[in-house]
């Protein structure tokens, strides 16, 4: 469906008058989206004191490293490189742990049969119904037992056992043809030959899609890291900057660029695969 | 706010409308194979734990004065909810309080994040140069965290040589006064997650069979009506989509008023889900917390199914 | 402690200062490094009952509260402490106090939290009744800490259900910050702050006249619930009953204390509504004359360039002199598996910071070390022997667990609903004394009376 126009174009000036209209509005709207994040940027280069001063200006004069050097210094209470890469081993390894589950348990949803199946894959699916929140202090609790509070794995594996990603495969997996398949079997391909050699090949896109959406939601996560991980040096990116805004609250410089190293990541990935982002987004909300 | 923070506690929000699975062909059914078992032992782990277990858990912890650190956690049946609804408890007031906070900020984000974001998609959805670029724009601020976000708003909220003072003209404490806080927030909030919404109707509106206007404008509708005639009707399980996960994130709104204006002035922005995390994690009640959490968690079902019988009735009409 | 010099009889140095250890008054019968600096130090020594670490390389966490100007001087404290120790070295880490509260129980109780930590006199009994920290009895003694060395006040209150969870650290009192150009403008005594209730109203009156509101009424936290306490006091009143199973803000003296809060802003002394911090905002922008804050401001107000200011004692305004404050007091968590060579080295660390804290007052405090607070060095600081003044009628609460949360949640917000005009003193006082003596009750319950 991408690309495809709803309604044919006229030509005529009433028209052209439209499109101008509809530029500015888009172009304005562009600007109220992005301007503020090019003010973290600027902020994150001026000098502390020129955060608060009047009148403001969109380019640091002078430039500072004051922000970035403050974070990235080696004082152990603000250790933004170690929260980088906390976020990062732990947005990895839970894209890898959902990518290996979901897929293996989606292709068996969609294509085996087995007791109980509509049985479990209703459960599954209510579950995308529960609010969060009724399991925050459960888990809580089994984490702490596992020993995993204030470690990465409290915010690797808990977060892999949603259904979105189990659901989201299942869809396309389902969409597949029987007769690649069927041709396998007849073969005598086994199952679990013909989900590695036949069915991950042909299910990039969504894999693509489901890796890109599940580390974008493990980088941003919230709530829960902010609640499981304690010390400094355990702390990923957002419950680390909750913490800079804590200990640095009128200084600026260095609370921007906290947001700056948040940021860059994302938008990096962003750029590049936008694509699978806004496809797998706009994908969730349609029946197919 | 959309489905962002899809929370890493184990349960994601869900398209409504998912349908059923439509049976397999069956394999020799009568030799038995643990090859599906072995397909799903990995996620079932994971699911048993952190999502089976706590729900039920949950509810037992709810049942008790539960704090971890202490040697036992007595069983008290009911109270934790019956005191809920005690006016003079220590827990009532502030609760109905929180949902109070989220009820409004859910009443007033919702129409925002369904209408904007629709007007927006229609821009977009004519052809022209560029269009996927702007998509890209308005889309941007939703992969940044409510981390970033939040600290980022915090900044430009503040009174005087804030971002928004300095072009408004005015010297509003957005952050700590009524009813700028809540304009605050709700407006960040539009700000952040409007991208997702408005992808989420572009591919609704492109997924309108062009024959259906085409018919339209024979038949000498007017623009608003063929919107009216086929525009929102092809949108319909859009816009269901879109309530619903817009309403749920609303009213799981924890990050903007946690980093932006802490819950104040005065408790007043205090989400459900913010005292929800305070009685059980700084006061050390989780079955309090617990408790509070299926109330949400009623409340949270009864308005999505709701909103679902309302939408799929009207299809009916 | 003869540093660097070889000790006469021949002993090494370790063997001196392991002979050192509890010896007392043995020490100076040695005799062996004569000079008199040396014999002070010994003395010194002796009077700390030989806290000494001989144990091999220990590094120490240290979790505190202290963001802002008081952990600058806290990490330099730290950072001296540290050169001074060849085998200790102390990791601190801070955090904001709510932040802390939070974390440091879940921490100690998997095992990843600090070797000694420092928090409010008023969290004890919680931390302490769910076994987050552990009492100091040994630790005091080896010390050689006695009650004479400390304010009585101060000593009492780490004390919960008979045995001490807190050595104390400081204290910090509310005080009456004044704007001596305000006053002049309101035709007052610069030099003369107000100390009676008389002198205040007639101050504010006066200010009022000159088309100024000289008391701001804070509506958070800090430090409306401060100023609210340190009144109920001045009333002779109480927050909670003896046994802490009933609270007793609604008494007389607590609704005219607060009726007198909320009076300040019905009579045109204060705006209604003054937002987070505007209080203070207001005295060093010209527009407010009095501020009840705490001492950690000291330094805050005197970074505001041109500013002529000053602090005394809380003014009396009831029947009898009163003060709120707190006190920071260092605790030793309960490791799952403890080290006695860290323990032996966070009390080295406890008692070497207790002796410095004079250091530390400069940052804001009152040192609660009887011989800190008397030596002449403190006496020389320009502000903090004000809030010293109060020490012989400040009132902290009772050791209970769970009444800082109580405090701050429920009666606090009674307080603040009534200084914002939504409800009438006694009616917001009766509703959370209810609520209060609920929560009282589970807390009996579970944490055993």
């Amino acid at each position: 469906m991408a690309g495809a126009t709803a309604k044919p174009e006229e030509r005529n000036t009433g028209d052209l008058a439209k499109r101008i209209l509809s530029y500015a509005v888009l172009i304005l709207l562009t600007l109220m989206f992005v301007a503020p994040l090019l003010w973290m940027l600027s902020t994150s280069l001026k000098p502390n004191t020129a955060t608060t001063a009047l009148p403001l200006s969109w380019i640091p004069k002078p430039f500072s490293n004051e922000g970035f050097s403050t974070i990235l210094g080696s004082n152990s209470q603000s250790p933004a490189l170690r929260w980088f890469l906390n976020s990062m081993v732990a947005g990895l390894a839970n894209m890898a742990l959902i990518l290996v589950t979901a897929s293996m348990a989606a292709y068996a949803l969609a294509r085996m049969e087995f007791r109980g199946k509509r049985v479990l894959f209703a459960a599954i699916i209510s579950t995308l119904f529960i609010p969060p929140i009724i399991l925050l202090m459960p888990n809580y609790q089994i984490v702490d037992q596992f020993g995993w509070l204030n470690t990465l794995l409290a915010v690797i594996v808990p977060g892999a056992a949603g259904a979105f990603g189990v659901f989201f495969l299942r869809q396309f997996f389902l969409s597949l043809p029987r007769e690649l398949e069927e041709a396998a079997m007849l073969d005598g391909a086994n199952r679990y030959q013909i989900f590695f050699r036949i069915i991950l090949p042909l299910s990039r896109a969504p894999l693509a899609t489901l890796a890109v959406l599940s580390f974008l939601t493990n980088w941003n996560d919230f709530l829960w890291p902010v609640f499981v991980l304690f010390t400094p040096g355990s702390l990923t990116l957002p419950p680390g900057l909750s913490i800079l805004q804590g200990a640095y609250t009128t200084n600026y410089a260095v609370i921007m660029a906290g947001g700056v190293i948040a940021s860059i990541p994302v938008l990096i990935v962003f750029i590049l695969a936008q694509r699978y982002i806004i496809q797998g987004v706009a994908r969730s909300g349609l029946k197919g | 706010m959309a489905a962002q923070g899809i929370e890493q506690t184990g349960a994601q929000p869900t398209p409504p409308g998912a349908g059923y699975p439509t049976g397999g062909k069956a394999e020799s059914t009568s030799t038995f194979s643990w090859t599906p078992y072995v397909f799903l032992a990995p996620y079932l782990v994971l699911f048993t734990i952190f999502v089976l277990v706590p729900a039920i858990f949950g509810l037992w912890m709810s049942l008790h004065n539960w704090d971890y650190l202490m040697p036992k956690q007595p069983w008290v049946g009911l109270q934790n909810y019956i005191n809920l609804f005690t006016p003079g408890s220590p827990t009532a007031a502030f609760f109905w309080q929180s949902m109070k906070a989220t009820g409004i900020f859910t009443l007033f984000s919702v129409p925002l994040l369904v209408i904007i974001p629709l007007l927006v998609a229609l821009i977009l959805n004519q052809s022209f140069r560029g269009r996927n670029f702007f998509r890209a724009m308005y889309f941007a601020p939703y992969v940044l965290g409510v981390a970033v976000v939040g600290i980022l708003w915090r900044y430009l909220l503040q009174p005087g040589f804030g971002l928004i003072d300095y072009y408004l003209g005015t010297d509003v404490a957005w952050t700590t006064a009524m009813p700028w806080a809540w304009i605050a927030l709700v407006g960040m909030t539009v700000w952040w997650t409007l991208g997702f919404n408005a992808i989420i109707y572009l591919a609704g509106l492109q997924d309108i069979d062009p024959v259906l206007y085409d018919a339209a404008k024979v038949d000498g509708a007017t623009r608003w009506q063929r919107f009216l005639n086929v525009t929102l009707p092809g949108l319909r399980p859009v816009l269901l989509f879109i309530i619903t996960v817009t309403i749920l994130a609303s009213a799981n709104m924890f990050g903007q008023a946690y980093l932006i204006t802490q819950g104040g002035p005065n408790n007043e922005t205090r989400t459900a889900i913010m005292y929800i995390a305070q009685e059980g994690l700084q006061n050390f009640r989780m079955g309090s917390a617990a408790a509070m959490s299926y109330i949400l968690a009623l409340f949270l079902v009864v308005i999505s199914i709701l909103n679902f019988k309302f939408l799929s009735q009207k299809e009916e009409d | 402690m003869c540093r660097g010099r070889p000790v006469g009889h021949g002993l090494t140095r370790r063997e001196f200062l392991l002979a050192g250890v509890g010896a007392g008054a043995g020490l100076l019968g040695l005799g062996g490094c004569g000079a008199a600096r040396d014999q002070a130090a010994v003395a010194q020594a002796a009077a700390s009952g030989g806290a000494r670490y001989t144990g091999p390389p220990v590094k120490l966490g240290f979790w505190n509260g202290f963001t802002g100007g008081d952990g600058q001087v806290m990490g330099q404290l730290v950072s001296q402490f540290n050169k001074e120790h060849q085998n200790i070295k102390v990791a601190m880490v801070t955090m904001i106090w709510v932040d802390f509260y939070q974390k440091f129980p879940g921490a100690v109780a998997a095992g990843q939290g600090p070797d000694v930590a420092v928090m409010h006199i008023d969290q004890l009994a919680l931390n302490a009744a769910r076994g987050v920290i552990v009492p100091l009895g040994d630790v005091v003694r080896s010390l050689g800490l006695q009650k004479s060395d400390f304010a009585p006040v101060i000593w009492e209150g780490g004390i919960y259900k008979g045995k001490r969870y807190g050595i104390p650290l400081d204290t910090h009192p509310l005080g009456l910050y004044y704007n001596k150009a305000v006053m002049e403008k309101g035709g007052l005594d610069p030099d003369k702050p107000p100390q009676t209730r008389d002198e205040y109203m007639g101050a504010v009156e006066e200010l009022k006249g000159k088309g100024i509101k000289g008391s701001w009424v804070p509506t958070s936290l800090y430090t409306g619930w401060m100023m609210f306490q340190s009144l109920l006091w001045q009333f002779g009143g109480e927050l909670y009953n003896k046994d802490v199973t009933r609270a007793t803000v609604n008494s007389d003296a607590g609704v005219d204390a607060l009726t007198w809060m909320v009076d300040l802003v019905k009579n045109g002394y204060s705006p209604s509504n003054v937002a987070q911090d505007a209080d203070v905002i207001a005295l060093q922008n010209g527009q407010n004359a009095f501020d009840w804050n705490g001492i950690w401001m000291i330094n805050t107000f005197g970074a505001v360039p041109d500013l002529q200011w000053g602090v005394a004692p809380l003014p009396q305004i009831g029947t009898e002199k009163g003060a709120w404050a707190n006190s920071h007091n260092f605790v030793i968590p309960n490791q799952p598996n403890p080290d006695p060579n860290k323990l032996q080295a966070a009390k080295v660390f406890i008692n070497w910071i207790s002796q410095h804290s004079l250091e530390w007052a400069k940052g804001g405090q009152v040192p609660a070390r009887n011989s800190v607070r008397e030596s002449s060095g403190f006496k020389k600081l320009q502000w903090q022997p004000e809030f010293a003044k109060e020490l012989p009628y400040v009132h902290f609460g009772p050791s209970a667990p769970g009444v800082s949360e109580i405090g701050q949640n429920i009666l606090f917000t009674a307080v603040n609903s009534a200084v914002l005009g939504i409800k009438g003193p006694k009616s917001a006082l009766d509703t959370a004394v209810e609520q209060a003596n609920q929560l009282l009750q589970q807390n009996r319950q579970k944490y055993g009376g």
